[in-house]
């Protein structure tokens, strides 16, 4: 039955009246209206859920809201602020990332909890790190983002290097995509 | 050389109605201003269908087309902002309305079925009949002005009449400068949205735009290439900060005062019913509201929606009611079984012939050598990530509906045929669609939320589906077959190739449970299930594609790149198998046979020596190459493969793309990124199988998706060209799984036939 749950959500603890059972991912997304978290697949295969608890990755849609009392709740709505997004967020929009941009939030908050625990990830901590779904398929730019986010990007063209700045970054980033000849620009 | 003329077939048939309406010239798509929503609020002026001024000088461009990832708004605004001469970023987007000026017209056009010799230049009735017939379907189109985002065709569509509208915008808003100031408008300029003349006045939009909206706009002229600031740059998307700060509005994200939610639980066993059931199991669960039976509505299964305070309730209660499943009176589906009529089919049914040129049977019967290879493709389920779901109030005999959709208007009238009410009493909202490819074609979980919703008293409802449902009640991508057959002359060249394949037709059962009052009485032949087998560019001296459209019951839709998603696997793969038997290199032996179709060439070239084919590769690893045009755009891939135990590794995919104009190379890039992995999923991991009725695979555990670490590099080159835009959403798609399976061959030795590959 439903009892006063208290959760400590983005730096604030909130007394939350649901079903101790509930996974965290609904009493986000339908009891406080915090819909930054997706739902994707229900059984933590798809990642589109994840938050960060204790500064970890964890799939809120497979997690009851009572394992999680006394830690630390991360979501998407607090990775950065409007005025001072995280470098990641830059570095997402620098690489250009998202397409549909569903699995966008958890693909933030793993990124963002594999940086917490590797600052200078390789492509393997990057491989083991970053396993949710993009069906859009937007992964390449992922793992560029991470490494122009964690400052790793290697030195190309001079640009891509360190930690993105709140500066507009190089149109299309520094993803592998080439424009050798666009017939509209004939100059 | 004859061939079949599909579409005047077809269209023979209203002929007559036809002829004296045809010869009216299409109608305008410019629209008028009226045709804005009224909001008296609203301090901006419509100076056409398409573009609104804000009192601050910005612009308004009325949407039509969905965002599902492949970047349609940041394009369309691209084509307002260049030509009105502002920056991307004042451009804003609101939902269009529901006239006809929004319809596609591009989409339906593309539909026809040409073979690629009468698209080259130089053959004069091939050219006329083409003329003709996009004629008139392009006035057919424009009439039904269906809203549509699908095939590949937005940006096609909006290419004249959305950089027209904005320039006729413009136009009048210099008019009303040249009016203002009384200096000529030939001596105005325009830069960044403020009209300046050299004397020394100088004024925004925003300042011009009322009176603009009387001033006819002169002689309206596009601009030249030549002075295009924004189209063919890279420009940043409009919707990517939203959707890295989780702000970003899903369907899913909808959230109105006093909302409810629905889980649905339909019969697991396709085109079945529940029998009895007991509701009170559900009724009696904390948090419940109500149970709502749901019947087979737009092509879906029969089942029923429990609505509770959240969807975690609703789905939990939906979960634990016993069911008395009652499979469909016809019988079980089984896929296993579809397949082996399918097979049959090949043999049994001569089909509807696409393409015939020279003659088969004589060059057969010379051969000195025949190869034949019959290729299969499973079911495939669409898996958006975000699932299907709908929002839905019902009230006073009005209905707004808040969908993440890819036809607005159909969904309207779905939701106006089960509420009872009149079309013009339903409003859409069109969210974000987290993923589409098809998918979201279908209106099925609009008719469910209408029908949950009429028993809400008024409150609005979420209905969801859970990742079970999404994938277990899709309209998958049809099983298909074909059989391909080749024969070889004395000199051991390839003479002649003959395709029969078979497989269901997606369009007409569209059309049946979706735009049912388009729906024809009898199967037209459907180009959709036949694309990229008829109209194969090689120039081989007999050809003939034949395909049996089959019905098989299981419900079955548009799946990105739809036919040709498993077509080109089919055709490419073959082509691999007969450069082998002639002995020569796959690129050599595919570029012999395009020396007539330069823009192909150019594109298989361009690969090729991006891809450094015929350089060594590190041991273990293979090329190998595809070609195919689909959408309007003609894509080749060059992928490198090694083996990694029981699956295949990808490394890197070369993809070389002539797609006419460029856009926004960016997002054509992305949008190749993203096809290389969804094809990828799909020729390593998709199938679907339906047993029992029931399809097997429930999640993404038993339908697993490509991941990150699995991802080759995609690395994207451009052929030029000054062409009307083709479609970039879906061509890169079909040239994958064969790029993949002919570099399989070199280190197996082993030819890939069927989906997904088996090592």
């Amino acid at each position: 039955m439903e009892s006063s749950v208290p959760l400590n959500i983005n730096g604030k603890t909130l007394h939350v009246m649901v079903d101790p059972a509930m996974p965290l991912l609904w009493v986000l997304r339908d009891v406080l209206n915090m819909t930054g978290t997706k739902f994707g697949c229900g059984v933590a295969e798809c990642g589109a859920c994840t938050v960060k608890v204790d500064g970890r990755a964890l799939r809120s849609c497979v997690t009851p809201v009572s394992s999680l009392v006394g830690k630390r709740i991360q979501t998407i709505e607090a990775l950065g602020r409007p005025d001072k997004p995280h470098p990641l967020q830059l570095a997402w929009i620098a690489e250009q990332v998202p397409q549909c941009g569903y699995c966008q939030s958890g693909m933030l908050m793993a990124a963002s909890a594999l940086l917490d625990k590797t600052p200078k990830p390789t492509d393997a901590d990057i491989d083991a790190a970053m396993t949710n779904i993009c069906r859009c398929g937007t992964y390449q730019r992922i793992r560029v983002a991470i490494k122009r986010a964690a400052g790793v990007l290697p030195k190309k063209d001079g640009r891509g290097d360190g930690p993105p700045q709140a500066r507009p970054a190089p149109l299309g980033g520094s993803a592998a995509h080439k424009v050798t000849s666009v017939g509209a620009r004939p100059t | 050389m004859k061939r079949r003329n599909l579409l005047l077939s077809g269209v023979g048939l209203a002929g007559a109605l036809i002829v004296g309406w045809g010869a009216l010239p299409a109608r305008s798509r410019l629209g008028s201003g009226n045709l804005w929503p009224q909001d008296l609020a609203d301090t901006s002026i419509a100076l056409n269908g398409w573009i609104k001024i804000t009192p601050d000088g910005g612009v308004v461009l009325a949407m039509a087309r969905s965002e599902m990832g492949q970047g349609v708004h940041t394009a369309l605004s691209m084509l307002v902002a260049e030509e009105l001469d502002v920056p991307l970023g004042r451009v804003v987007l609101a939902q269009a309305g529901s006239d006809a000026i929004y319809g596609n017209v591009a989409m339906l056009v593309n539909g026809l079925a040409f073979h690629p010799s009468e698209l080259q230049q130089g053959d004069k009735p091939a050219a006329t009949k083409v003329r003709l017939n996009q004629w008139l379907v392009g006035k057919v189109a424009r009439e039904l002005g269906i809203h549509v985002t699908g095939g590949s065709s937005s940006i096609a569509d909006a290419w004249q009449p959305l950089r027209l509208a904005a320039a006729t915008a413009r136009g009048s808003l210099l008019g009303a400068a040249s009016l203002a100031w009384k200096l000529p408008v030939a001596e105005l300029t325009v830069k960044n949205g403020v009209i300046s003349h050299a004397s020394g006045p100088s004024g925004h939009y925003g300042q011009f735009a009322r009176y603009a909206a009387s001033t006819p706009p002169g002689n309206v002229r596009l601009k030249p290439r030549k002075d295009w600031a924004l189209i063919g740059q890279s420009t940043p998307r409009k919707d990517v900060p939203a959707k890295v700060n989780g702000t970003a509005t899903f369907g899913l994200d909808v959230r109105l005062p006093g909302m409810l939610y629905a889980a649905v639980r339909l019969c697991p066993m396709l085109g079945g019913s529940p029998g009895a059931l007991n509701a009170n199991v559900a009724l009696a669960m904390p948090g419940v509201v109500r149970l709502v039976p749901l019947q087979a509505w737009a092509g879906s299964t029969a089942g029923f929606a429990v609505v509770a305070k959240t969807w975690w309730h609703a789905q939990r209660a939906a979960q634990a009611v016993p069911v008395d499943w009652r499979q469909r009176p016809a019988g079980a589906l089984d896929s296993r079984a579809i397949e082996k009529n399918l097979l049959s089919s090949l043999v049994q049914e001569p089909g509807h012939i696409f393409h015939e040129q020279g003659d088969v049977d004589a060059a057969e019967a010379a051969a000195s050598r025949k190869l034949e290879a019959t290729y299969s493709a499973p079911f495939l389920a669409h898996a958006t990530l975000e699932p299907m779901n709908c929002t839905a109030q019902v009230a006073d005999g009005k209905v707004h509906i808040w969908v993440p959709g890819q036809v607005p208007q159909i969904a309207a009238a779905v939701a106006a045929r089960v509420a009872g009410v009149a079309q013009e009493d339903v409003t859409v909202t069109v969210t974000l669609l987290g993923g589409g490819f098809g998918r979201r074609l279908e209106v099925d979980f609009v008719a469910q939320a209408v029908r949950v919703a009429m028993d809400c008293g008024g409150q609005p409802v979420q209905l969801i589906w859970s990742r079970e449902e999404d994938m277990t009640h899709d309209f998958y991508r049809p099983m298909a077959v074909a059989r391909l057959r080749a024969a070889l002359d004395a000199q051991g060249s390839v003479s002649s190739l003959s395709i029969q394949s078979a497989g269901d037709a997606i369009s007409p059962r569209w059309f049946e449970r979706a735009a049912t009052a388009l729906s024809s009485p009898f199967d037209m032949p459907d180009k959709t299930t036949a694309e990229g087998l008829f109209n194969l560019p090689y120039a081989f001296a007999h050809q003939k594609m034949a395909h049996a459209a089959t019905r098989m019951s299981v419900p079955v839709g548009y799946w990105r790149s739809v036919g040709h998603s498993q077509n080109a696997f089919f055709s490419e793969g073959f082509m691999d198998e007969l450069a082998l038997a002639v002995g020569q290199d796959p690129l050599a032996f595919r570029r012999s046979l395009l020396r007539h179709l330069p823009r192909y060439l150019a594109v298989l070239n361009l690969a090729a020596a991006k891809a450094g084919w015929g350089n060594a590769l590190p041991a273990g690893q293979a090329r190998g190459i595809a070609l195919h045009e689909s959408f309007g755009s003609v894509v080749a891939q060059v992928a490198v493969v090694s083996l990694d135990g029981k699956l295949p590794r990808v490394h890197r995919v070369v993809c070389a793309i002539d797609c006419g104009t460029v856009v926004n190379p960016a997002i054509v890039a992305q949008q190749m990124e993203g096809a290389v992995v969804f094809a990828l999923s799909a020729a390593l991991f998709g199938r679907i199988d339906i047993h029992d009725g029931v399809v097997q695979q429930k999640n993404f555990t038993a339908y697993p998706m490509l991941k990150l670490a699995q991802t080759p590099q995609v690395d994207t080159f451009f052929v030029s060209s000054q062409a009307p835009p083709g479609g970039v959403g879906e061509p890169g798609v079909p040239p994958l799984a064969p790029a993949v399976a002919n570099a399989l061959y070199q280190l197996t030795g082993k030819r890939q036939r069927a989906l997904p590959f088996v090592l």
